[in-house]
């Protein structure tokens, strides 16, 4: 802006040609009669038409509605969610859906009788035994210190047990029955009758497998604890859950060697060279132990396991032997 | 200027209650005013009074909504300025009928019947009414009511603003404007005589 434009725009002084020439823009009067007009126009005047916007800013009358929308929309809401909760929508995103009668038990305090998830933790830590009577006769109170309170815990666990592998089996058919409908809904081609079957056979022989040998497993330590008791040591939770964590991990150590030795030894040393520095020495531990044992069984007697083992797999090999140092024979030595 | 704000109010209510003599006192009160800004905006004396007689009509019928919202001896009803509203409602009916005809421009200066004798003095008054009509009525129309508004009336421009709806920033700008189209249009009438 220029100092001329600023001038311009500055006010207008009194007195000044500009003032003198505004000054001489003079105004009519009103007639006389003027005020007498309006009034006698005021008579004639149609009403003023009402407000078309409701004004309610404030009031009583802009809570009516206030309260009237929160209404509908919890109204709304509630039926979505009931339809959601009636269709399985929420079971099928993952959300559960207690029953009605978990909701009531859950208000009036009186908890179900089994509680499939916690059931197998609560048999040693829970002193007062929550299953009814007729279900369970045998109370447990305190440590587990009598074969009858083993058989009741062991009892409970079997319960569970095939509680969960029930529910596997309808999970299992679940996604069987959606795969089959998505593929009908793609146009592609479905199973006959007969392919079913030999899938359906084909995963039951891999369950009955799987829970053969951890039947097996269970039943060992089922009898190590039945001895500890018979021999008067009272167990406690940690006696029963431990031993399920360590084998849990066990199991997952002996999954994550077998996904190891299955691939080729290129893949097998990045994935190892990959792995965190504690979870590689766990690994490589494990390995040098099994291989110690199974060399151990086929060394002659009297041989260290340990000293059987050979530090580095031949060429080839499909169980290539991890060095001291962490790393596999291929890589270069650090 | 506290007194005059309470009997705003209390007119208010009055007129809601449909009391002429409180319309009479309205008129008495604010016509002239209104007239001037009327008058000077659209520079006809018979488009003022329609705008005058309107803008009372309008308060006429909006007594009830006002007197409801600024009841009598409240702050709300200390807040209430008949003349701000009057103002308004003024200047606003004054815009609707310069859009609506576009019958006032600057190259079309309506002359008012000369019905007075003919005189070389009158003649030349006539002439210099004539030339300072044209001076404010070439302006656009916001900044001649910028101009009216401030110069004239002389409301301060915070008035002026709200007379004209706008935020005081953009009336102030507005106003600058004014006075520099003014100042030009005024040297280069200087220039032309």
């Amino acid at each position: 802006m220029s100092p001329a434009d600023h001038d311009d725009g500055a006010p207008i002084a009194p007195g000044s040609p500009l003032a003198r020439a505004l000054d001489g823009y003079g105004v009519p009067e009103l007639p006389a009669g003027f005020a007498d007009k309006v009034l006698a126009a005021t008579a004639t005047r149609p009403a003023p038409l009402p407000e078309l916007r409701r004004t309610g800013s404030t009031g009583t009358a802009r809570g009516w509605r206030l309260g009237r929308r929160i209404a509908i929309g919890v109204v709304g809401f509630s039926a979505l969610a009931t339809a959601a909760a009636a269709t399985g929508l929420l079971e099928r995103v993952g959300l559960p859906v207690p029953s009605a009668g978990k909701v009531w038990a859950s208000i009036t305090g009186n908890e179900p009788a089994s509680k499939p998830a916690e059931a197998a933790a609560a048999v040693a830590a829970v002193p007062v035994d929550p299953a009814p009577a007729a279900l369970a006769p045998v109370r447990i109170e305190g440590p587990i210190d009598t074969p009858e309170e083993l058989g009741e815990a062991f009892r409970r666990i079997d319960e569970v047990r095939t509680r969960r592998s029930e529910l596997r089996r309808q999970m299992l058919d679940q996604r069987i029955t959606r795969e089959k409908e998505r593929r009908a809904a793609a146009g592609l081609p479905l199973p006959t009758p007969e392919e079913e079957t030999r899938i359906r056979q084909r995963l039951e022989e891999a369950r009955l497998r799987r829970e053969g040998g951890l039947s097996e497993r269970i039943e060992a330590r089922r009898e190590e604890l039945r001895g500890r008791v018979e021999s008067g040591e009272a167990l406690t939770r940690e006696d029963i859950v431990r031993p399920i964590r360590e084998e849990q991990r066990s199991l997952q150590q002996r999954q994550k060697l077998e996904r190891l030795r299955r691939m080729s030894p290129e893949q097998r040393r990045e994935a190892v060279r990959q792995l965190p520095p504690e979870e590689r020495r766990a690994l490589m531990e494990a390995w040098q132990q099994r291989r110690a044992q199974r060399l151990g069984r086929e060394a002659p007697a009297g041989a260290s396991p340990l000293e059987a083992a050979p530090q580095i797999a031949p060429e080839g090999s499909a169980e290539p032997e991890p060095s001291r140092s962490g790393t596999t024979p291929a890589e270069p030595p650090r | 200027m506290a007194a005059p704000m309470a009997d705003d109010a209390a007119l208010a209510a009055r007129l809601a209650a449909r009391d002429a003599q409180a319309l009479r006192e309205v008129i008495a009160r604010h016509a002239g005013a209104l007239n001037r800004i009327a008058y000077r905006m659209v520079g006809d004396a018979h488009e003022a009074e329609d705008i005058v007689q309107e803008a009372c009509l309008r308060l006429w019928d909006h007594s009830a909504r006002l007197a409801q919202r600024h009841p009598a001896g409240t702050p709300a009803g200390a807040a209430l300025r008949l003349s701000g509203w009057l103002k308004r409602v003024v200047t606003n009916l004054a815009f609707d009928r310069l859009r609506a005809g576009r019958r006032i421009s600057g190259e079309e200066v309506p002359e008012r019947a000369d019905d007075a004798p003919l005189a070389d003095a009158s003649i030349e008054t006539e002439q210099r009414d004539a030339s300072t009509r044209a001076l404010v009525l070439a302006l656009p129309e916001r900044q001649r009511a910028a101009i009216v508004l401030t110069y004239y009336e002389e409301l301060p421009n915070a008035e002026a603003a709200e007379a004209m709806d706008m935020n005081i920033k953009a009336f102030e700008s507005l106003l600058h404007r004014a006075r520099a189209s003014l100042r030009q249009a005024f040297a280069a009438q200087g220039e032309a005589q």
